[in-house]
């Protein structure tokens, strides 16, 4: 019986390790005694010495809300991405297929275009355009794909594909019109987090927890689509009610990711694909590990963004396309399963 | 064997945290620079920024860290360049901004760990800033200050002034800004008596040569060359980064072209070979120059420079 | 025992299904014949409740199917289709497990006895010693054998099966309608086979209903319905019948002009 759960230590330990990466390292570098004894101090509730204060503000001021916030949008990614290849049972599906990073994009653009006042709502408007637009995308695309009582996955591919591009396009167009803001709506698209502070992360997290829990309750689900729409529902599955209660689930996890860290792409493709060449195609499995997995490994792409070309800041778009690609090769070669999906 | 694993990964992770990045500007937990000269007084400074946000200083600002290349030069250029500890990573002028510490800014990324570090009193942000990032430097308990973009030469002055009071060198400011209004001044007098105002195309992109942008109306651009004595050709577009097609600029028949975009390799022969501007008035004429586009584009006073060299360009005539 | 009555099912304006009644016992096997296009896929899609029905009813034992969640369906009436494009990566144990799901509760948790249901059926189907390996690695014949153990997991008195036979060799095809045969008998499920193999039908099936244009043409014993009048007329090709020289099943033959 233990060797069912090995899959999840592994995963939790490489998160764990990337949640440890992200918070002792940062273009700051801080020694690492300086950082055991801050933990020792704030364990044991003893004041800090003046010298580490800097260090302790740094840590819990700026690393830690960005950690929290770059492992719940890996989460998302990771978790949405899995549901995804399952729902439409096609290797290259990732979170943003049905259009939802186009939506927010868009979203978030058109929210950019207006001066808003400088009040904490004021601040909220981006990410929350950005939300509701991508919300609104996949309500779009859902409802131009349906057929009758169905909605065939083909359908959705291609409203969303279609609707995704429209979208895009508006997005370019605005862009191109405006004057000042065209650095910083590309500096939301290409991702990574750009507010500071624990507020995003509150934000985005009830969102998750409903998204992402939901998803991992559709694991039996998932696995009896992957026979057909047929097949799955003479076994006894409602597929229309279950596709849409995960596309639900997935895209108000997308959208709350999105919202606040821009669109990141890869992660959403390449963790669940990896998950399944080294834990096998059990969508009851897989959907918890790509949750973790896609945490960890955005944490380490948030990490090497920091610190490839300190004091720059690569957005951690570039390190996940850079990254992840070559290495999902490489894991690829090395497994037996090959083929496998 | 899973315990041993973990605890050597964990040993691993805090290994690798000691060794991050060499190459950031190593920043002391504390100043380690001797206080600059003289500042006066000890009465508080109380001002309003270019967000409506209230920011008030003990004392004139003396570790600051600019996040915008106008804001660099504008310190600089009042005195203040001693008390800058930290600056974007487009802030090249002058150059002894240079060796101030990069803290980011490239791609919209700025380093906050370095800015926090580098424990300012005061950071000027710019309008090329989001305000996304002053929100998080506030939170982090800095004290921040939006410099807006003015619209004119006057809120440029103000400009100055205002960070004049802000890092207690406001003498300088207002030496500064008399001269530049002298320097004004002087180029309105000698433009006065110009018999005519060619029409002049500022070029601020031309990454696709077919259709490229140029300075449109309500910009500083616009407004320069007036002020020197042309007609800014994009004065009659709609848009501030205005797009115009060859055609358009065939019709209108410019007698000066100004290269804006002489940075990125456009060169007036490259221009002047691009098809169908063959027949320009200006191209005929010789008269295509490359310009420094920080001169007119950073809101600092190395405008009234890019007066005085667009003045020279459109009207030679008047400044033998 | 399955009951169908006057179904209709109509693809926009056209007409895949016209009135079809057919009945099959508990215990008996029939044979669903015609020619491609006749409408005996539609026909186990539509009874199976997965294509929408213009007109009809489908019952078994006074349970009207079709208005049934699937959930519920699915505990009276399995399908095995054809193995194509199966997901290559699920194992025969996880597969087959799978047929237990409208027992199962949402997060699909199976119980020892479910484990044991799903043990028995593929015993049944002689392919125990394929619970390790992946669907991808078998043979069509094995794939299809999986099939037919995970609808008998499933435990319907019921059962359907579209072409299971169609990409099978003769091996296979022989010992596949052999224990669908045993099955039926012995379980005394109501089996509706759809064939294209005119003589395996004719070998296995207790009744054959011909289907043609969406319309039933016939229905009733092999000899009955494989006659060369019927059978000509309906795929559009002169055939002969003559007695099977080992027993006493019709034998079609499409007839050989050069002769």
């Amino acid at each position: 019986m233990s060797h069912r759960f090995l899959p999840y230590l592994w995963t939790c330990v490489f998160l764990l390790l990337a949640i440890v990466l992200s918070v002792a390292i940062g273009s700051v570098p801080i020694p690492p005694l300086s950082q055991l004894r801050l933990l020792a101090d704030w364990l044991m509730r003893k004041p800090l010495p003046d010298s580490l204060q800097i260090f302790a503000s740094i840590i819990s001021a700026i690393r830690l809300p960005r950690t929290a916030l770059v492992l719940l949008t890996g989460a998302a990614l990771g978790g949405s991405g899995a549901a995804d290849q399952g729902l439409f049972r096609n290797p290259l599906a990732d979170p943003y297929l049905i259009g939802v990073a186009s939506g927010a994009g868009l979203g978030a653009v058109l929210a950019m275009s207006v001066n808003w006042p400088y009040t904490f709502w004021g601040l909220m408007v981006v990410p929350l355009a950005a939300f509701c637009a991508a919300l609104a995308t996949v309500f779009v695309v859902y409802s131009l794909a349906r057929l009758g009582k169905t909605v065939p996955t083909t359908n959705l591919i291609l409203a969303g594909v279609a609707f995704g591009s429209f979208a895009s396009a508006l997005t370019s167009y605005l862009m191109l019109r405006s004057t000042g803001d065209l650095h910083r709506a590309i500096a939301w698209m290409l991702g990574g987090a750009s507010q500071a502070g624990w507020s995003p992360v509150l934000a985005v997290l009830p969102f998750l927890v409903i998204g992402l829990g939901v998803l991992v309750l559709s694991g039996h689900s998932l696995n009896l689509m992957q026979y057909g729409d047929d097949q799955a529902q003479q076994l006894g599955l409602h597929v229309t009610r279950a596709r849409t209660v995960i596309l639900v689930a997935a895209s108000l996890a997308t959208a709350a990711a999105v919202s606040f860290s821009g669109i990141i792409g890869f992660i959403g493709l390449i963790i669940p694909h990896v998950m399944r060449l080294w834990f096998g195609a059990d969508y009851r499995r897989l959907l918890p590990l790509s949750i973790l997995g896609g945490a960890g490994a955005l944490l380490l792409a948030d990490v090497l963004a920091r610190t490839l070309l300190a004091p720059q800041e690569l957005p951690v778009g570039i390190i996940t396309a850079l990254a992840g690609a070559p290495f999902f090769l490489w894991v690829l070669r090395r497994t037996k399963n090959q083929g496998y999906w | 064997m899973i315990r041993k694993l973990f605890v050597a990964f964990i040993s691993l992770a805090i290994l690798l945290a000691g060794c991050g990045p060499a190459r950031t500007a190593t920043p002391a937990p504390a100043p380690t620079q001797p206080l600059p000269t003289p500042i006066p007084t000890a009465t508080s400074i109380n001002l309003t920024d270019g967000l409506n946000r209230e920011v008030s200083l003990a004392a004139p600002a003396q570790r600051i860290v600019s996040l915008a290349p106008s804001n660099t030069e504008i310190l600089f250029a009042i005195g203040a360049g001693a008390q800058v500890v930290g600056r974007d990573t487009f802030s090249d002028y002058p150059t002894e901004a240079k060796s101030v510490a990069d803290i980011g800014g490239s791609m919209g990324k700025y380093n906050t760990e370095a800015i926090v570090a580098l424990h300012p009193d005061l950071v000027l942000a710019g309008e090329i800033n989001p305000p996304e990032l002053v929100s998080s430097l506030q939170q982090l308990g800095l004290t921040v200050y939006f410099l807006p973009n003015p619209t004119g030469l006057d809120g440029l002055y103000a400009n100055l002034g205002t960070v004049g009071s802000l890092t207690g060198h406001s003498a300088e400011a207002l030496a500064l800004v008399t001269s530049l209004k002298a320097r004004v001044a002087a180029v309105d007098a000698k433009v006065a008596a110009a018999s005519s105002h060619p029409s002049v195309y500022y070029e601020l992109d031309a990454t696709d040569p077919t259709k490229p942008y140029t300075a449109g109306p309500g910009t500083f651009v616009d407004l320069l060359i007036a002020r020197a004595g042309g007609t800014n050709f994009g004065d009659q577009l709609k848009d501030q980064w205005a797009q115009i097609s060859l055609e358009q600029l065939v019709v209108g028949n410019p007698s000066i072209v100004i290269l804006g975009d002489s940075a990125y390799g456009v060169t007036p022969e490259s221009f002047a070979s691009r098809p169908a501007l063959g027949g320009l008035a200006a191209v005929k004429a010789k008269q295509i120059y490359a310009f420094d586009d920080n001169l007119v584009s950073r809101p600092g006073p190395r405008l009234v420079d890019g007066l005085e060299a667009l003045a020279k360009l459109i009207h030679p005539e008047l400044f033998q | 025992m399955l009951r169908i009555e006057a179904l209709t099912v109509a693809y926009g304006a056209r007409r895949a299904l016209h009135a079809v009644s057919l009945e099959v016992e508990a215990g008996q096997v029939v044979a669903l014949i015609g020619p491609n296009g006749s409408g005996k896929t539609t026909l186990v899609r539509a009874v199976s409740g997965v294509l929408p029905v213009l007109e009809g009813r489908v019952r078994t034992n006074g349970d009207d199917l079709l208005s049934l969640p699937p959930a519920q369906r699915a505990r009276h009436l399995a399908v095995v289709p054809q193995a194509v494009s199966l997901p290559p990566a699920f194992s025969v144990w996880e597969t087959v497990l799978m047929g237990r799901t409208p027992y199962l509760n949402f997060l699909g948790q199976v119980s020892l006895k479910d484990e044991e249901i799903a043990r028995l059926a593929l015993q049944k189907v002689e392919a125990l010693e394929l619970a390790d390996r992946r669907v991808g690695e078998l043979s069509g014949g094995e794939q299809q054998r999986v099939l037919l153990a995970r609808a008998l997991a499933q435990a319907t008195p019921i059962l359907l099966l579209d072409e299971p036979t169609s990409n099978l060799d003769m091996h296979y095809q022989i010992s596949f309608m052999e224990t669908v045969r045993a099955l039926a008998h012995q379980e005394h499920l109501a089996v509706l086979i759809a064939l294209h193999d005119l003589n395996l039908a004719a070998r296995y099936a207790d009744r054959v209903a011909l289907l043609q244009e969406g319309e039933l043409i016939a229905c009733g014993t092999p000899r009955q319905v494989l006659t060369a009048e019927l059978i000509s007329s309906a795929y559009h090709l002169p055939v002969q019948v003559v007695p099977h020289p080992f027993s006493d099943t019709p034998l079609v033959l499409p007839e050989d002009r050069s002769v």
